[in-house]
């Protein structure tokens, strides 16, 4: 027990102190709170620029309501849109109107134009001139302004009061909650993106590790450091000391990770509307159920592919050699990435519930299923308990292969040898 | 007690026969060469020795136990396939590998020092393995090897990759800890290296033993009437001469076994009067002729240019 201790130090201590594992570490949270974070930052940075917009009413009764209803601010308080009017005075044909705007567009006089032709009142549409047209956020601010000028114009010529119109037409609200074995949650969507983060993360970090796995494997083989190793301990303890140790390297990163995520969920939205007042933000919270199944998922998940990679790794010489026995691993972890979807949207149907009980695919799709839809209690009881035994069958399979692949060197060993080898005293 | 008992040890994998019903013994306190061409399964014999692989039939007694486990601590083994951690530094390296032999850390620091002290290591304690040169590399895993003071230390090819001046300390060493009463098994194909510090040798081929015993008796089954022969001239006529049994042809000088029957002063009238001679040596056979004799196949028994 001592042994498989400096093992699992050993392991622990080689790879948290290499550069990799501290980017990765600090990296990867920085990286998704980015990735939440810098659209929403720059979105209000995009605000802050004051805009000359020039405005050509032929209608003359737009222009008057349309800088009362543009009435977006900047940070210093300056609104955002200066508009500029222009008046038909020299009785120009439209023609050549348009040709002097567009003139004074590209000249830069102003950012854009916009063109209300005589009969808007009835009907007809507006335009919008720019030397660029996809800012999507300021066209639909001067789209809805021009909209409800003209929309009230309108209601006040037919005698309606349009504030009281507006009362009516006010949108009915669609709230989707989620009922559960636990009650009814609200779900704005937050548990959705959290469910599909998680499996990412899981799927992304039992490669992550198991390839650490295979490459240590392979590094005592081709350093030949083994059988030194070996005049001390069994095979068995070298290969459980190396996997255990790697697993408290990924607790050791998850917890960071969780704290990250405890930190954000807490203080996240209060600290980016500290610093953003204009932006209201909230961070989806995770339920802690999901997240002790995801802990759960990610320990028996790692063991079982732990063994695959060890096995791996004591077959052949060199990480190249590797890769072609890794290709029908991957395809084991690619499979629910690719069933994803499906399994999403019917997370009870038959199919579903096969492929999540599959020891493979079990760690992602059931993992996905339990944020999805909670199953049956049987269902993942089931999928957990298949999932155990696996990962002990595996273990025997893979410490008999291991024990001899590790200390064979030169022609990678066909399947029928490696059958033989189960023999072996 | 003997320092190691092997007694009719079997193993194979698959149909492969590597070891074949193999016994020897070695005394307490000495130097013991185990011996064979490649492939004759020393590898095997000593994996089996260190529990690293389990013998399909037979028994193995380390200090008058049976082999387990436990009794890994009590072995120092340096492997023929050897390495390092590449990325680890020595000092941990050693630590680590002292650990794994059941030794505290508080006590593995003085002999640390005193180690890379004694093969001038000292200022490489916190470098990573993989800025050392080989020879260096070397000396740190001699140093794991005995570490923790095995009474059984095995040795294979221990001085590949060394130059004159740490072949020399390190063959003090061995010398050293023999008189401290380590036994020590040294596996080469080296044999003038054997000759120097072996007392007894146990030849393996084909997975079988084919030689046994003290070093000394084994030089006198094998007759006194070798020749050392060192000439000047055309010398292919001495192949044909009645009585030679068998040459070594060195290049520059050969040995030739005699016939018992045969007197060396005769040959020595017959060789005088066709070539020029340097040197003449009635002598005990070499290791070296007696492992061709008992390993080489028939046709490397005739004589080259035959």
């Amino acid at each position: 027990m001592q042994k498989i201790l400096s093992v699992i130090k050993r392991e622990y201590l080689q790879i948290v102190r290499t550069k990799g594992f501290i980017i990765g570490t600090v990296l990867g949270p920085v990286l998704i709170g980015a990735f939440l974070v810098i659209p929403v930052v720059f979105s209000l940075i995009s605000v802050d620029q004051q805009e000359q917009i020039g405005v050509v009413d032929l209608s003359g009764e737009v222009a008057g309501g349309l800088e009362e209803k543009l009435d977006q601010k900047m940070k210093d308080g300056k609104p955002r849109f200066v508009l500029k009017l222009y008046e038909n005075s020299k009785d120009e044909n439209i023609k050549d109107l348009k040709e002097e705007m567009n003139q004074k567009v590209l000249n830069e006089e102003f950012s854009a134009y916009i063109f209300i032709p005589e009969g808007i009142i009835k009907g007809g549409s507006v335009e919008y001139v720019s030397q660029h047209v996809s800012d999507f956020d300021k066209i639909g601010n001067i789209h809805d302004a021009v909209n409800s000028v003209i929309i009230e114009k309108r209601l006040k010529k037919e005698g309606l009061d349009p504030q009281k119109i507006a009362q009516h037409m006010k949108e009915v609200s669609l709230k989707t909650s989620k009922v559960t074995q636990r009650g009814v949650e609200e779900d704005t969507g937050g548990t959705f993106i959290i469910s599909y983060l998680l499996v990412f993360i899981l799927y992304m970090t039992l490669f992550f590790y198991g390839s650490i796995i295979l490459r240590g494997v392979i590094e005592e083989k081709s350093s030949r450091v083994v059988e030194i190793v070996l005049s001390s301990l069994r095979p068995f303890q070298l290969m459980l000391g190396k996997i255990m140790g790697i697993a408290a390297v990924g607790f050791t990163q998850y917890a960071i990770w969780a704290l990250f995520g405890l930190g954000v969920s807490q203080y996240g939205s209060s600290l980016i509307s500290g610093f953003f007042p204009a932006a209201s933000f909230n961070f989806p919270s995770i339920p802690a159920y999901i997240f002790i199944y995801f802990v759960v998922f990610f320990i028996l998940g790692y063991f079982l592919y732990a063994t695959v990679y060890a096995a791996i790794g004591s077959l052949v010489n060199s990480e190249k050699e590797a890769q072609q026995l890794l290709l029908p691993v991957s395809m084991f972890l690619v499979v629910p990435i690719l069933l994803m979807m499906y399994v999403i949207r019917s997370p009870e149907s038959t199919l579903s519930v096969v492929l999540s009980m599959i020891p493979f695919f079990a760690p992602i799709l059931m993992l996905l299923r339990v944020c999805v839809l909670f199953p049956p209690f049987p269902q993942v009881a089931g999928s957990i308990l298949l999932l155990i035994l696996t990962i002990l069958a595996m273990v025997w399979v893979v410490a008999k292969i291991y024990r001899v692949g590790i200390l064979m060197y030169g022609k990678r060993p066909r399947f029928p040898e490696i059958i033989k080898w189960f023999r072996y005293q | 007690m003997q320092a190691l008992e092997v007694e009719n040890v079997s193993k194979s994998f698959g149909s492969f026969l590597a070891v074949n019903d193999l016994s020897f013994s070695i005394p307490q306190g000495t130097i013991y060469g185990l011996l064979g061409p490649n492939g004759a399964g020393k590898t095997t014999t000593i994996r089996m020795v260190m529990n690293i692989i389990i013998p399909d039939q037979g028994f193995i007694h380390v200090l008058g136990q049976k082999m387990n486990e436990h009794m890994k601590e009590k072995v120092g083994y340096l492997p023929e396939d050897r390495g390092l951690y590449p990325k680890m530094k020595v000092e941990e390296l050693l630590f680590f590998l002292s650990a794994l032999k059941g030794l505290k850390r508080d006590e593995v620091g003085r002999r640390i020092d005193y180690w890379l002290d004694r093969f001038d290591l000292g200022e490489w304690k916190n470098k990573k393995v993989e800025e050392l040169s080989r020879g260096m590399q070397q000396k740190i895993q001699f140093i794991v090897t005995v570490i923790h003071r095995p009474d059984l230390i095995i040795l294979d090819e221990p001085f590949g990759g060394l130059d004159p001046v740490n072949t020399k300390l390190l063959k003090d060493i061995m010398l050293e800890m023999k008189k401290e009463g380590h036994t020590i098994i040294f596996s080469t194909h080296r044999m003038e290296q054997v000759e120097m510090i072996c007392e007894n040798i146990c030849l393996i081929n084909r997975a079988k033993k084919v030689l046994e015993g003290s070093l000394n008796q084994i030089k006198k089954q094998y007759g006194k009437n070798t020749l050392l022969l060192d000439y000047e001239g055309e010398g292919h006529f001495i192949h044909k001469l009645s009585g030679v049994e068998h040459i070594d042809d060195y290049g520059k000088f050969m040995e030739i076994r005699l016939a018992d029957t045969r007197d060396p002063q005769n040959l020595l009238k017959e060789l005088a009067e066709k070539v020029r001679i340097n040197r003449f040596e009635v002598k005990q056979p070499s290791l070296n002729a007696i492992f061709i004799d008992k390993v080489g196949d028939k046709n490397a028994k005739d004589p080259i240019g035959h």
